[in-house]
């Protein structure tokens, strides 16, 4: 049994479809990434996925049973609009959220002590939210999302706005979870993030699933046919090669997949007689090329979040 | 539908803002306010009539000043001796008010006085001018008719109107409707205002739930409709607690008012020794005519059910709106009824069964205020009350629908104000 099964689900807003016969699963015990631009239908994907907004046709299958209010208390959310109410003190704030997801009182007391605990935050239990600094507010906003310890946790663009400490933060608590046999599930349009955690992706564009699986499996398909060049002296060569794309480019360094048929070796070749190359290394495509060329470039719909 | 997580949402609303320092300070302020209005009022009335106007008569027939004069001696100057130039170039320089020139045509022929005055002194002091005036003269006509005595204390008697009320139980009651057409007017207002306040307690908190972003992270745990319910159910709670502080707090003092004067009268007289003036004395000293308890639970019902109304509507402007300044717009088409249901009651304060009065207290958006009013100063028929009772509840739940609708889909949209024809779009859509 998958822990999310979504199928054929579909939802418009007025003309526009947002999220159109988008299918995928997710596997208990995983990390799963959910890929695309901004505006690729990610956030109403996780809105339904939540029971916050209901579906127009298809089905979601939580743990076994279609999303319910049931099934919303066995999921921890982290909204990319994220905030507390100002005026409340911190421990009230994190007892009232976490009674609203079923806690008793004092199973919400002892938890909260706990990771504020674990977070070095003590003595923050009587400050007011509107008091605290962002990157405290950050930290309130972890624990109010893990405190009731559901199976299922799902962050939207989890560390968009989020500041280095915080970032590295998540990043611990989710794999901190991961290891705890938790499932995630989290979105975002910055590739390189998804290539160091995730176990599992679907990518989004335009609403709909353009590809989805695991990680390597989809890295290995596309081959290694990709170059990392690193060189000094004048980069007009890399203009001379066809059928390749050249992804983040700069003075000195290159990533160059390779469409057609060229050698890879050629690459080198042209390279040494025109700059002196620092380093030459064959890789699999990074993920932001997976995800270019399996949407074609002028299918993209929102290229300066991706290139971000 | 969860009760578990109402009542939660119910008690952070009402925890949160029954703690505040707003709350506590309104409880408190309110009631003084209430006093210091009416001080103020008072404070007017005994100013105006400090005020004096003079004014200069030039009585030509020689009978008619003294008895202005014994009217009011402060306003009425004689001028007899004073030219008409030094009389106008008076009231130029403000030395005076204005002039009267009585003549003999004033009084024989049934012509007009008249008045020249730089225009200050507005409506009621021209009126009682004119009574004056009048009275005077009328005195004076009299006297040239040489009618007996008795014909002019006729004309001196004052007629008023004592009524009682006689119920359909068959008893006499004295009648209270002066006193109780106040009541009604004030409880009104209150109705008004308190629509107004606990409304946009609602709406702003609705408002702060969309911008500090915690909205997505409750809708997460909670029903739209849970949300909802819970957070006009806990405005609802502070409401009556603030009711019931300010009804207590009063009837708690007129209770230990009454003790209070009656020790120190008994201390005072016991070194007259007279007990039994006393005794007569107290209650005339306190009689104020109660109010009727089903007045009262009337006013609280009325007011319950005009809240849930109105606030249901408020909720959904909060959650359409992207930011506080941005609810002006979207607040014109619910405010309006409740505005002209405020003026309505200036009309059924003075005549509670007109036709206008007992159509539009019967109408939802309005009943809150003008049944209310109605049934403080009249005897409102039973049929009537429960009419509007039943079509507040029938229309309740329709603006509940309705909002419900709305609200769903406006707490999760961020950036823009929505139009009405949003909100249109987003009651057909869900």
């Amino acid at each position: 049994m998958h822990t999310i099964q979504v199928e054929h689900l579909s939802k418009s807003f007025g003309k526009t479809i947002a999220v159109n016969d988008v299918s995928f699963n997710v596997e208990r015990g995983k990390i799963f990434g959910l890929l695309g631009p901004n505006g690729a239908g990610k956030t109403t994907t996780i809105r339904m996925i939540n029971y916050i907004m209901p579906q127009d046709q298809g089905k979601i299958i939580i743990n076994g049973i279609p999303v319910s209010p049931k099934t919303q208390k066995m999921i921890g959310y982290m909204p990319e609009e994220r905030g507390l109410y100002k005026k409340m003190k911190v421990g009230e704030q994190l007892i009232y959220l976490a009674q609203l997801k079923g806690m008793t009182t004092a199973d919400a007391r002892t938890k909260i002590k706990y990771w504020l605990k674990r977070f070095g935050a003590e003595d923050w239990h009587g400050k007011v939210v509107g008091e605290l600094s962002k990157g405290m507010s950050q930290k309130i906003q972890f624990i109010s999302t893990i405190v009731h310890d559901p199976d299922i946790y799902i962050f939207d663009e989890p560390f968009s706005g989020l500041d280095p400490i915080n970032s590295e933060l998540l990043k611990e608590i989710i794999i901190e979870l991961r290891k705890e046999g938790k499932t995630i599930l989290f979105s975002t349009h910055r590739m390189e993030q998804v290539e160091q955690m995730c176990d599992d992706i679907c990518l989004f564009n335009n609403g709909k699933v353009v590809l989805t699986g695991n990680l390597r499996n989809v890295k290995k398909d596309f081959g290694k046919n990709t170059v990392l060049l690193e060189f000094q002296g004048d980069d007009s060569f890399l203009d001379t090669f066809e059928n390749v794309r050249i992804n983040n480019r700069s003075t000195n360094f290159a990533e160059i997949r390779i469409l057609g048929d060229l050698n890879h070796q050629d690459i080198l070749h042209t390279a040494m007689k025109h700059a002196e190359v620092h380093k030459f290394q064959l890789v699999e495509p990074s993920l932001n090329e997976i995800f270019i060329s399996t949407v074609g470039e002028d299918n993209i719909k929102s290229q300066e979040a991706l290139l971000s | 539908m969860n009760w578990r997580q109402i009542f939660l949402v119910l008690r952070r609303e009402y925890i949160t803002r029954v703690r505040s320092k707003g709350f506590i300070w309104a409880t408190i302020l309110v009631p003084l306010g209430f006093a210091a209005f009416i001080g103020v009022m008072v404070f007017i009335q005994v100013w105006e009539s400090d005020e004096t106007f003079e004014i200069g008569v030039k009585d030509e027939t020689g009978q008619i000043f003294q008895s202005l004069y014994d009217i009011n001696p402060d306003r009425y100057l004689d001028q007899m001796d004073l030219s008409l130039d030094s009389l106008r170039s008076m009231v130029q320089t403000d030395d005076l008010t204005g002039y009267i020139i009585i003549s003999e045509e004033n009084v024989s022929a049934g012509q007009n006085p008249e008045l020249i005055y730089s225009g200050s002194g507005g409506m009621e002091f021209l009126m009682s001018v004119e009574s004056d005036l009048r009275e005077v003269i009328r005195e004076e006509k009299l006297r040239r008719a040489d009618v007996s005595d008795d014909v002019k204390q006729i004309y001196d008697e004052r007629i008023s109107l004592n009524s009682r009320r006689l119920t359909r139980e068959g008893l006499e009651e004295d009648d209270d409707t002066v006193f109780l057409s106040f009541v009604g007017f004030l409880l009104g207002i209150v109705i008004f205002i308190s629509i107004f306040s606990y409304g946009g307690y609602v709406t702003r908190g609705v408002i702060e739930e969309k911008t500090n972003r915690i909205v997505e992270v409750i809708a997460s745990s909670v029903r739209p409709i849970e949300l909802l319910i819970g957070k006009m159910a806990g405005v609802g709670a502070l409401a009556i607690t603030q009711f019931g502080i300010w009804i207590i707090t009063f009837t708690g003092l007129s209770a230990i008012a009454g003790p209070i004067a009656l020790s120190l009268m008994e201390s005072s007289s016991q070194m007259t020794g007279d007990m039994a003036a006393v005794e007569a004395e107290l209650p005339a000293f306190l009689d104020l005519p109660s109010l009727p308890p089903s007045l009262i639970i009337y006013f609280i019902l009325f007011f319950i059910l005009g809240y849930l109304l109105y606030s249901s509507l408020f909720a959904a402007i909060g959650s359409a709106a992207d930011s506080e300044t941005d609810t002006q717009q979207l607040m014109m088409p619910v405010a309006l009824p409740i505005f002209i249901s405020y003026f309505i009651m200036f009309h059924t304060w003075r005549s509670p069964d007109s036709i206008l009065s007992v159509v539009s207290s019967i109408i939802p958006f309005f009943s809150p205020i003008l049944m209310v009013t109605r049934i403080a100063i009249t005897e409102v028929p039973f049929w009537q009350i429960a009419t509007a009772i039943i079509l507040m509840i029938i229309t309740f739940a329709g603006t509940m629908w309705v909002s419900s609708k709305i609200y769903k889909v406006g707490i999760l949209s961020y950036g823009s104000t929505a139009s009405y024809k949003d909100l249109l779009r987003w009651i057909k859509q869900s």
